[in-house]
């Protein structure tokens, strides 16, 4: 078996960023769906504008913490195919040697859809014993008549077959494009380390600083997802703080649960995986006698400020999407506060921040500790 | 001087307990070079490791002068190694990521070494600093893993098979280099290996079998040993 279903396993952090996706769409898309059957039945005053307003934040938040999470999804499970084919080069390159095709081997990692299948399923469930719940939430003013759940089917399929499917889809076409490579360079573990210094340049750095550059730069896809953690916690604990005064607190409640959950899952197995990427790197320094303090330093380090980046987009997007939340989706609705800037949430968010991250660096740079050194070198 | 007495190491517990080394003791030389042969799993890895300070041994002590390493806490150990010890192993561990003059650098930087570049030439790999060690032979990268661990500027270096993944030439090359600098810089080495040729250059030859010596032969020429 090539990839099995542990391998599958592996992606939870796919099918946790799935089930967030499809838990947010699936709440506000079946609403949307029922309440337009509803719509000629809006008799109280201002009904008609809530409605329109309401409809336009179902699709504004339905797209863009779909579109945002499916973006995320997408490059996680690129990251991981990419390193199963790098860490496994040995295995995949035997078996291009004795001539099975880059498709034969390719197919196998279908399985990694699977992994969004679960999830997707499991946030389709989860929103729809949540459905009556939120309805009632969204109807609190009683401008609408009451709206039972309907179930809809074709949603269903769009929310939880089609990404099953093409998650499934683009891993065995990303596979087959990554074994491309010949089957020495497989064979060899040889990454694509040449083209991306260039040689010309002999430069000064001390190895450390150069070991915090190189690492940063070995895997781009870590530092997106670095920095999507520090958005994640900073847009939606953000928001949710300052959405106390705009919306229910069901609502700011569910958005900071959702936020840290991915900040955290991201942020953990991006340096959990920066960890055990570097783990013969850190061995060997550890040999040598580099302490631990300068290991974990140099191999999580450059990480850092690629998270305050992250940081500070989340603030200007949720400042930006609040904004316009406000002024052009409830322009026609009254009672609305005025919203500015929340300085004070922005600082406690940054607070909590940094404490969470520097936890998170903490348990990793724990790891590096841990590592036995005997075993890493065996391997 | 190293003095090791009485080590004792074992992997697992309960029925699966396996001792690996029963009671070692030996002297090392300031200066010398020492051998270790043996078949492969009779200990000389393990038996490394515990005298380089790598692994702590269930008993017996490794003393290096007057202070025993096995006593030193986990930091203290890591200074240890880091002002004392270098190695080579005979899959090189080179970085993959960096170019030959950052993996000498890693060593290097350890002892504020400004000097490096000097040692890349003395292994003939001037020309090759800029590369990355997956376009480098074998060969080539083993003489990178000796500028590394010698860029450090070790009292003692260790190598574990250092030629174990090289054919015989080329390994003969990268041992002539080895020789070269040890005259050169002076430090001690204690080396593993099957090679019984490397073994005419030795001031002592210590033969490992499982987990004890069984036989120490010492020369105080560099006269060969065995033919
Ligand atoms: N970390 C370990 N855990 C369990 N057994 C080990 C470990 N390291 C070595 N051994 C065992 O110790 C014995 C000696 O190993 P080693 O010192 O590597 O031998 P050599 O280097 O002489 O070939 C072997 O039987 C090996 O299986
Ligand atoms: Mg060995």
């Amino acid at each position: 078996m090539i990839v099995g279903m542990k391998d599958a396993l592996k992606l939870i952090g796919i099918s946790v960023i799935a089930c967030c996706a499809v838990f947010v769409c699936t709440l506000f898309l079946n609403y949307n769906i029922d309440i337009a059957a509803m719509k000629n039945e809006i008799t109280a005053a201002g009904g008609v504008a809530m409605y329109n307003a309401v409809v336009s934040t179902g699709k504004v938040v339905a797209a863009v913490s779909g579109g945002c999470l499916a973006v995320t999804s997408v490059i996680m499970l690129l990251f991981y195919v990419k390193n199963y084919i790098d860490t496994h080069g040995k295995e995949l390159g035997i078996l291009k040697a004795l001539g099975y095709s880059d498709f034969n081997i390719a197919k196998h990692f279908w399985v990694f859809g699977l992994s969004v299948f679960v999830g997707c399923a499991l946030g389709y469930a989860a929103a729809f014993l949540y459905l009556p719940g939120f309805y009632e939430l969204q109807n609190a003013d009683r401008l609408f008549p009451e709206i039972k759940v309907q179930f809809h089917p074709a949603l269903a399929f769009i929310l939880i077959v089609v990404p099953a499917i093409s998650f499934a889809a683009l891993a065995v076409i990303y596979a087959c494009f990554r074994l491309k490579t010949p089957v020495l360079d497989l064979l060899k573990e040889k990454r694509e380390y040449k083209a991306k210094v260039s040689k010309n340049k002999t430069n000064d750095m001390p190895f450390l600083k150069e070991l915090t550059r190189s690492t940063v730069r070995g895997r781009k896809s870590l530092v997106f997802f670095i920095m999507f953690s520090a958005f994640c916690f900073s847009a939606m604990v953000q928001m949710s703080i300052s959405m106390k005064d705009l919306s229910s607190e069901t609502m700011a409640v569910m958005i900071m649960t959702i936020g840290l959950i991915l900040a955290f899952m991201t942020l953990f197995l991006s340096l959990s995986s920066v960890v055990k990427g570097n783990a013969k790197t850190i061995a060997m320094m550890r040999v040598f006698g580099y302490k631990h303090s300068d290991c974990s330093g140099a191999v999580l380090g450059g990480y850092r400020p690629f998270s305050y980046i992250g940081f500070a987009i989340g603030t200007i997007y949720q400042y930006a999407l609040l904004k316009i939340m406000v002024t052009v989706v409830f322009a026609d609705v009254e009672n609305i506060p005025e919203y500015s800037f929340d300085f004070k949430a922005c600082m406690i968010t940054l607070i909590l921040f940094i404490l969470t991250y520097e936890i998170a660096m903490y348990v990793c740079s724990r790891r590096i500790r841990k590592l036995p050194l005997k075993s890493v070198m065996l391997t | 001087m190293i003095a090791v007495s009485d080590i004792t190491k074992s992997y697992g517990a309960g029925g699966n307990r396996n001792q690996v080394l029963k009671g070692i003791s030996l002297q090392i030389a300031d200066g010398d070079l020492t051998v270790i042969l043996g078949a492969s799993g009779s200990g000389k890895s393990t038996f490394l490791n515990v005298i380089s300070g790598l692994e702590r041994p269930d008993s017996g002590s490794v003393l290096y002068g007057t202070s025993d390493i096995t006593k030193l806490s986990d930091g203290e150990l890591t200074q240890f190694r880091r002002d004392n010890i270098g190695f080579i192993f005979q899959q090189y561990y080179l970085l993959p990521n960096m170019t030959v003059e950052k993996n000498v650098r890693m060593g290097a930087d350890l002892a504020d070494n400004r000097e490096y570049a000097e040692i890349i030439t003395a292994v003939g790999l001037e020309d090759r600093s800029s590369k990355y060690p997956s376009e480098l032979s074998g060969g080539e990268q083993q003489r990178v893993s000796v500028a590394r661990a010698l860029a450090k500027k070790p009292k003692v270096l260790f190598l574990d098979e250092p030629t174990g993944a090289l054919d015989e030439q080329t390994g003969r090359q990268v041992l002539d280099y080895i020789c070269k600098l040890h005259k050169e810089y002076a430090f001690t080495i204690v080396m593993v290996t099957h090679n019984q040729n490397i073994a005419e250059m030795a001031n002592t030859v210590v033969k490992i079998n499982s987990g004890k010596i069984s036989e120490v032969l010492q020369t105080k020429s560099k006269r060969p040993l065995m033919r």
